[in-house]
This record gives structure tokens, sequence and C-alpha cells, in this order.
């Protein structure tokens, strides 16, 4: 298909996220139907999914990241034909995704090979092709609204809100209890 | 035997060194029990091929030998066979700085096994004719290369007929035409082929060598007619000595001259093929191997550019004119050699800046053995280095290859942003070596930005920035610091106020302002501080103050359009009544109240220009002055970040609101007249006239590249004369905008703008700006006359290229309807009984 195996490995390849996806959407379906002919075509249409992209899932942004500065980097592969932010399911405030369209597919293959795994805002933001966009992704898919890797991080990232959320929630509860407890002392 | 093959780390992906020293330390000694996975040999060869060389406390003929020995001892396995010709080839076109290793790996290995060179062979020929019909003229140099290094073992006299063949070629090219590139090309190519040939067969064939550079001389030591345009600098008419630069290829032949004057020493070329004294059987061995020949290699009639546009080259360097020689001198081919080399690693490589980068790091490893001074050595410290040994650092090396190309006219082979992440990348692996070797480059530029080409003054704007936004925006601003004091119009103080901008633009005002000395603060003013800009409609003392809060509100409650209608009547009544332009009035009011409107994001404001389009392409429609008004009300309201001003601009083009002729009118003439042309000194303006000008030759390209139709299909034809006309109309339409310019531009170089003539004869006029702004004008126009002239030639192939295509489907139609003609009479009666059916 496109010759031999380069001797580099090449940045513009979909991320081992994708695929692992499709794969267990695939090992689903199999489960589910068991037809050998629907999961040759299935695999068919996943590599054209993404055959013709322009468009890019980009994480890892601050929350505090504006669509002025996505543009202003994000314009160096080519013209942005659309940018969605990803919001807080609840809140509707950023929280740390966005997706890039392109006009065309190779300036999305250009932006993967030279502007994934480079700073904005002063954080390494990570790109992965994507099949484009659809009404409901724009929102995070955590239990609390924000993206599904802000709830239980353990380490504390300013960018993006602190502590993982459900950590949060917890020492705060575990901080009520104790506050609980020591008046519950005092008033004996 | 295989033990010592198994190296740790290889295969070219995995560069995590940490990865390497785990598996070193660990592979061995820990692992007691479980029984060792020993790969099988083809998948070795192929890991131990794809690293070679990249170690460098690994003897070159030590690992070179392994790998040739690990190959023959195995050639039966026919995978194992198959792949490694296939693997040979393909790392000479994807890492060629490996070349002359692999070369070596198959000169050992033709001891034994001579079959391996022909099975090479056949489709290393293969490979050249197929690039040279492609015009994939790079593949066909590294392919070159590649043969060269191969010469020892060649019959007859290997490699030259084959260049002499190119060169007959060119001749008939240049002899053709003055404008010819590809003959330049060609000639270029015999140049940087030739060194390593010299280096493969040494002492045999000085005198075909000198044969074949006496003939290369005509070519390559006349300046080619389109030098002017692509010259990095553009020094003032008056400037002493101004730097002319030298095109590669005439240095090329001069720097090749002087090599064999001195009987083709080549001392930076690596010889792995070359066994140490002490294994001088085996050098005999590889000396007396198999001779093979070369199987014939067809050149066609015409050659052809290739995907590629070709232009002649020239040899930049940001390191030249130091007290020490950190690069090569231009009078050494170690600068070609090297610089080449680089250029097709980073050009190749753009799918993986990562190894990219580390090729760059690395590039010591893959040059004869003090070529260059130790890694990371501090500049300060070559000058202690003793005559004969090397002061040519590494880093300096790789960074001026990357420069060289960010800073090539007409345009590099990839977008600017690749060499920007490239460099990032370095700067990351090797901080301490690279950061200190960035430092000096930055200060060359900094100190030649007023004489370089406009375009690649702002390349390095835009350069610059981002580069700093990927380290934390650290900069030693504080040297300067003078140059903050200049007034906007001088071309340093508009590389810093430039330069800031964008930053704030990756970044924000706070942020930007916090990595400066104090008196660059002044220059970020407390507006781009602001969350959103003021709504000068708020205060009362604005003219129609009450009518643009009005017009505000209805937005705010997406009132319908009627409303609206009615208080832009009333603008316009209250405008006519105090004789200023009512189109222009209310076409202000309305524009900034949308503005205002989506003021919180881009999102906001375009959706709020798609709610209101109608009537802004209305606005725009009715007179010049009011589309004129449109970008002047968006650059006003947002002229603390105009970077978001362009955004807008950008979009407003794609509805069509406005047309290019507007925005070029607006700044050329509005904007540079208002300001007595010093805004030509703005780096933003340059941006937008810059893009728009690349906006509307992108769309004339897309329409000339468009393949024609395939004939004999009636329908066809009226939409092919169709997409004629509007090719037509759009290339009308680009020729009459660069006239546009021209014209504009033409007068502030002349010196010769109204605006210029009053300011000189009111208050004795300030000579110095005037004669900046000139100086600004005279860049300008040097950018754009450049961009038409490309535009132009660009057509020009287009147009050859299709009327090729066409010629190529006519042909094929004619062949398929003989072929047709033929069967219906083969099938004769029965035939049209199937037809029917």
């Amino acid at each position: 298909m496109r010759g031999p195996r380069p001797t580099v490995e090449r940045l513009d390849q979909p991320s081992a996220y994708f695929t692992s996806r499709n794969k267990r959407r695939r090992f689903e379906k199999e489960q589910r139907d068991g037809d050998d002919d629907s999961n040759m075509q299935n695999e068919q249409t996943e590599e054209d999914l993404l055959k013709n992209a322009t468009t890019l899932y980009v994480g890892n942004l601050s929350f505090y990241t504006t669509e002025e500065q996505i543009y202003e980097l994000f314009s160096k592969c080519g013209e942005i034909k659309r940018l969605v932010m990803g919001l807080d399911r609840f809140n509707k405030t950023p929280c740390g995704f966005c997706f890039v369209e392109y006009y065309t597919h190779q300036d999305a293959l250009d932006c993967m090979k030279y502007i994934g795994g480079t700073k904005l805002d002063e954080r390494v933001i990570r790109t992965d092709l994507d099949p484009g966009f659809t009404e409901g992704r724009q929102y995070g898919r955590g239990k609390s609204g924000g993206q599904v890797r802000d709830e239980y991080r353990e380490d504390y990232d300013e960018g993006r809100g602190g502590l993982g959320r459900a950590i949060q929630a917890a020492r705060m509860r575990e901080r009520e209890t104790r506050d609980y407890d020591d008046d519950y002392g005092r008033l004996r | 035997m295989a033990d010592y093959d198994r190296r740790p780390g290889g295969g070219g992906s995995s560069y995590n060194p940490k990865k390497r020293r785990f598996r070193e330390d660990d592979d061995y000694d820990r692992r007691g029990p479980r029984r060792r996975y020993e790969a099988p040999p083809h998948v070795r060869l192929r890991k131990q091929l794809i690293a070679i060389a990249e170690n460098p406390m690994r003897p070159w003929h030590e690992e070179v030998q392994a790998i040739a020995t690990l190959f023959t001892d195995n050639w039966d396995d026919e995978l194992l066979r198959g792949n490694f010709v296939d693997l040979a080839l393909q790392l000479a076109v994807e890492q060629p700085l490996k070349t002359p290793f692999v070369a070596a790996v198959v000169l050992v290995a033709n001891v034994t096994r001579p079959e391996v060179v022909d099975l090479l062979l056949a489709k290393l020929a293969a490979s050249v004719e197929k690039g040279i019909k492609a015009g994939e003229w790079r593949d066909v140099k590294l392919y070159l290369k590649l043969l060269a290094c191969l010469q020892g073992c060649l019959e007859g006299e290997g490699i030259f007929p084959l260049l002499e063949g190119l060169f007959e070629r060119a001749v008939d090219l240049q002899t053709a035409s003055s404008e010819d590139t590809i003959g330049t090309e060609i000639v270029k190519i015999i140049l940087l082929t030739l060194p390593y040939v010299m280096a493969a067969a040494p002492g045999q064939w000085v005198q075909k060598a000198a044969d074949l550079m006496e003939k290369t001389e005509i070519i390559a030591s006349e300046p080619h007619a389109l030098q002017t345009l692509i010259e990095p600098y553009h020094p003032e008419s008056g400037e002493e000595a101004p730097p002319q630069s030298q095109s590669l290829i005439g240095l090329l032949q001069t720097q090749l001259q002087s090599e064999a004057n001195n009987g083709w020493v080549l001392p930076c070329l690596p010889r792995p093929w070359q066994l140490p004294l002490s294994d001088v059987e085996q050098q005999s061995q590889l000396d007396n191997a198999t001779k093979h020949a070369l199987p014939p290699i067809a050149i066609p009639e015409t050659v052809i550019t290739g995907p590629r546009p070709l232009f002649p080259e020239v040899y930049f360097s940001v390191y030249a004119g130091q007290d020490v020689e950190s690069v090569p001198p231009l009078s050494n081919a170690a600068a070609s050699l090297i610089r080449d080399a680089l250029l097709d690693t980073i050009n190749v490589l753009h799918f993986n800046r990562n190894v990219a980068a580390r090729h760059l790091i690395d590039l010591d490893c893959y040059f004869a053995p003090r070529t260059f001074a130790a890694r990371a050595t501090p500049f300060d410290k070559l000058r202690d280095i003793e005559p004969p040994k090397s002061t040519w650092k590494p880093e300096d090396v790789a960074v001026d290859a990357v420069f060289s190309q960010l800073f090539q006219l007409p345009n590099p082979e990839h977008k600017l942003v690749f060499y920007h992440s490239v460099l990032t990348e370095a700067c990351k692996l090797a901080p301490a070596a690279i950061a200190p070797s960035l430092g000096r480059a930055i200060r060359f530029l900094y100190r030649n930005s007023p004489r370089l080409d406009l375009e690649l003054a702002n390349r390095f704007i835009d350069w610059f920035s981002h580069h700093l936004s990927n380290f934390g925006f650290t900069w030693k601003w504080t040297e300067w610091v003078d140059d903050v004091y200049l007034p906007d119009v001088h071309p340093r103080k508009a590389f810093i106020n430039g330069a800031l901008d964008k930053e704030i633009r990756l970044s924000f005002a706070q942020r930007i302002k916090n990595t400066l000395p104090d008196p660059y603060k002044e220059l970020i003013s407390p507006e781009k501080e602001k969350d959103a800009p003021d709504f000068k409609f708020a205060s009362d003392d604005t003219p129609f103050a009450a009518e643009g809060r009005e017009i505000l509100a209805l937005l705010k409650r997406k009132a319908p359009d009627e409303e609206i209608e009615a208080v832009i009547q009333r603008i316009q009544s209250l405008a006519i009544d105090r004789e200023i332009d009512a189109l222009v009035a209310s076409t202000d009011v309305f524009v900034t109240c949308v503005l205002h409107f989506g003021n919180k994001s881009l999102s906001h404001v375009l959706a709020a220009i798609e709610r209101t389009k109608d009537r802004l392409a209305d606005a725009g429609a009715a007179s010049d002055a009011a589309r004129t008004q449109i970008i002047s009300a968006t650059m006003a309201y947002w002229s603390a970040h105009p970077g978001v001003a362009l955004s807008i601009i950008e979009k407003l083009l794609n509805y069509s609101i406005l047309t290019p002729a507007t925005v070029i009118n607006w700044a050329l003439i509005g904007r540079a007249g208002s300001t007595r042309g010093e805004a030509l000194a703005t780096a933003h303006l340059y941006e937008m006239v810059f893009n728009t000008v690349m906006k509307v030759t992108g769309r004339v390209r897309q329409l000339a590249t468009k393949p024609p139709s395939p004939p004999h299909q009636q329908a066809q034809s009226s939409a092919d004369a169709e997409e004629a006309e509007t090719r037509e109309r759009e290339i009308r339409a680009m020729r009459a905008l660069f006239a546009a310019i021209e014209d504009a531009l033409a007068a502030w170089a002349a010196g010769s703008k109204d605006e210029m003539m009053e300011a000189s004869e009111g208050a004795a006029g300030d000579s110095e700006t005037e004669r900046l702004v000139r100086r600004w004008g005279e860049r300008w126009l040097r950018v754009f006359r450049r961009r038409a002239a490309i535009e132009e030639a660009f057509l020009v192939e287009a147009e050859k290229e299709r009327a090729r295509l066409r010629a190529e489907m006519e042909e094929q139609a004619r062949e398929q309807e003989q072929a047709r003609a033929r069967e219906r009479e083969l099938d004769g009666q029965g035939g049209e009984g199937m037809e029917v059916a």
C-alpha cells in the first residue's frame, strides 16, 4: 500500500489509542455477530476512515489555552477550517482538548509530524488523526464533566485544575469527616 | 559468531538512551534462567544494517565486517537475501548519511558472495532509471552516491559513462534555454557524486574526473539568470561591500578544482571500506574481489523537472565571517559535501523530526574521524585548538544546515514549521551543545536583519518567537536593550516589535512581559493585557455612540434584521447631516458592534459573522470605501491583538465579504499612507498582505494543476471550457493584484508617494525616517516582484504539464479505440450481438 516499511518510524500514523480503540470495537462486534465477512469490511472502513482525515484531536492542552493561541500555532501547517474546543460537559468551560480541522489531508499529516509533541502555552501537546468531529464529541466524558484522565490523575497539574477531580472530591470528603469528628469532640 | 552481533539499541527508531542503557545492564546479567531469544538472521540483519555507524564506540571496519559476515553466512536464507538488497537501496534514500557504510558492507560481502552485487546493481540501475524518468532528482543523486561508493567493484569505467550521459543531457538543456534549471541540477548531481567516486577508488580516475570537470566548468561557473531572484540578502544600494552569496554549483566547481589539484584527499569523507593496516590480507581480498558490470541505464531524450520546482541555489551560512572557523570555509569541499548530506537527511526525514535531529547531533559519526572538534566544545575554546586539528563545531555545522533551509528562497522543500521543529528537537536532545550555537545564529541574523530579504526577515521573526515558545520564552534580551529606543521604523526595532507580538500571540501579554527586562516592558501596551478590547461606543464622546450601543443590544437579543436596518438608516442620515460618508459611518458602527459582540473567542466572532454575513456583504458591496472600512474597523477594534484581526480578515476573505484587492489597498495605500509609510515596518502588515497574496496564488495554483478531463466525452468538453475560463479569470485577477501591489510599493520605494512628498516639504522632513521608509518600500517590492515572477514561472510549467497529460490521454484513447476496432473485427457477426447485450 504505502510501499516497503520505512527504516524510520513515521510520526504521521494514527496513535496506539486510536488503533486499539478500534480493535476493541472490532472485537466486540466480532463477539456479537461472529461474521467473518463483515469483519473484513470493517477493517477496510477503519483504514479508510483516516485515509483522507483532515481533522486532528489535540490533547493535553491547558484549560487556559485560548482558541487564538491554537490558531496561531496550528495555522503554521495550513489554514484552519474549523476549531472545536473541548468543553466540560456541565460548566461549558475548556477542559483541555480540541479538534482542529484543516482543508486538506496533507496539512493534517504535516501537523502530526511538525506540531504534535511540541509545546503550546508551555505544555507538550498531543495530536492524533481523527475521522472527523461529530456533535457531542466536544464534551468531556469524565464523570464530573471533564476528560476522563482528569478524574483520577494523581499528579498536581496546575494547567488542568490541579489534582484529578475524583481524588479532590475524595480528599474533600475526608476533610469534612475529620472536621465533623473534631466538632463532635468539642461538643462533647 | 553471531554473539557480538547482539548490539543493544539499534533500530533507527528506538532512540531512547535510557532504554539502551537499561538493556545493556540488564540483558546479560540478571535474566539467567530465561532462555535467550535469538531473533532470526533476517531480522538481526535488518536491525544492524539500519543502525549502522550509529555507535561511535564501535570501529567501522569491525561493524561492516560483522554485518557482511552475518549476511554471507546466512546466504541460503532467501528472505534475508532479498531483504538485504531492498534495504540497502532504501537506506540510501532514507538515511543518506549511512550510504558509504552500506556500500562498505556490500563491498565486503562481494568477497565471498559476488552474486549480491549483481542483484544490487540490477535494482540500483532500475531505480536510477526510474528516478531520472520521473524527475526525482534527489533520489537520483542519492542512488548515484551509493553507486559511486561501489566504483571499486565496478567493471570498466564504472559510473563514468552514466555521468557523462547525464552531462550531455544537461548541455542540451542549457543550450536550449539560459533559464533552464534541470541542467544545473544535473551538473550539481554530477559534481556531488564525483568526490565519492574518488574516495571509493582512489588514484584511478583522476584523468576521467578532470575531463568531466573541464566540461562542467562552463555550466557551473556561469551565474544563473534566476540567481538574483533567490539572493537571501538585499543590501542597500550605498552599502559597502554588499555580501554577495555564492551559487552553490559555482562554489562546488571551484572547491572540487582545488581538491583535484591536491590529489583528491577529501579528508572529511568516511572510507569504511578501508581496513586497518593489520588486516592487510582482508584488504587485498577486498581490492581483488570480483568486478561487476553496471547494467545499462537509459536516459530519456527529454527530462522533466519532477514534482518539486527547481531553482538555482546559493550557499547560506549564519556562521560566516567569524574570527575562528566553526564551520568549513567556503574554499573547502567539505562545506558543500557535509551540507549536502545533511540537507538530504533533513528533507528526507520530514516524517520523523526526532530522528532527523538525532542524525544532526550525531553527524560526526558519519564523517571521517577528526573532521570535527569534540562535541559541545564552547566557541571560545575553539581558539585554543592547535592548527592541524579541526575547529569545526559539529553543532554549528548542523544548525547552519537547518538555517540554510529556513532561509532558502523562494521556498524550502517542506513547510517552514518543519525546520522549526527540527531545531526544537535538536535543542531538546542536546541543549548544552545546541543552544549556544543557536544563540550565535540568532545574533548573526539579528545584526543582519536590516539587509536580509524582507521575506526572510519575517521568517526569522516567526521562527524566533516559535522557538522561544518551546523553551520558556527565555532569551538574553538585555544585549539588545539599546535598540529599544530606536524609532519603530528602524529594521532592528521592527524585529523586536514583531517578535514580541508573535510571542504574545502564542502566549499572553503578562507572561511575555515577565520574561523581559524593564525597558522592553514599555513596548507592551496596557491594552494588550485587557481581557477584551474596549467598546468605543461605550463612551458618549464617540460619534454614533447611542446607535452603536443600540445595535449591540439588538445583536445580543438576536433581533430581526429589520430592527438593525432601522438603526443603520438613522446613522446614515445623521452622517449625511454631518457631511461624512454615510456608508462608511454605518459600516464602521455595524462592524465594530459585530466584533464586540463576538469578542469572547474566534468561534464567537465567526458565529457572529455567519449570522450577519448578508448585511456585511451588502455593506462591503455598497462602495469601495465601505469595504475598506470593514478592515479599518477590524484593525482598530483589535489593534492590541493584530493576530486576531488577521484571522478575522482571513475569514472575511473566505466569505468574499472582502476582496484581496481591498486588503492590498487598505494596507499599502490606506494604512501606509496615514502613517507616512511608517506602517510598512510593522510585521503584521506584511503578514496580512503576504497571507492574502498566498491565498490568491494558492487558488490559482490549484486551478492550474487540475488535470484536464478525459477526451471524447461531450459533456466534458464544455466543463473543460468552463474550467479554462475560471482559470483565466483567476489568473487575470492575480496579475491585477500583483500590478496593484507593484504600483503602490514602487511609489513608496521611490519616495514619490504624496504623503512622503508632503512630509518632506513640511517641517523640513525627517530625512532619516524618510530614507528608512523608502528602504522598506524597496524591500517589500522585492518580495512581491519575486512572488509574481515565481507564479508566472509556475503557470508556464503547469501549462506544459496539462498539455502533456492531454496528449497522453488522447494517445490512450486512440489506443483503446484501435483495440476496440480490432476486437470488433475479430468478433465479426457474433460480436455484435454481444455488444448489444
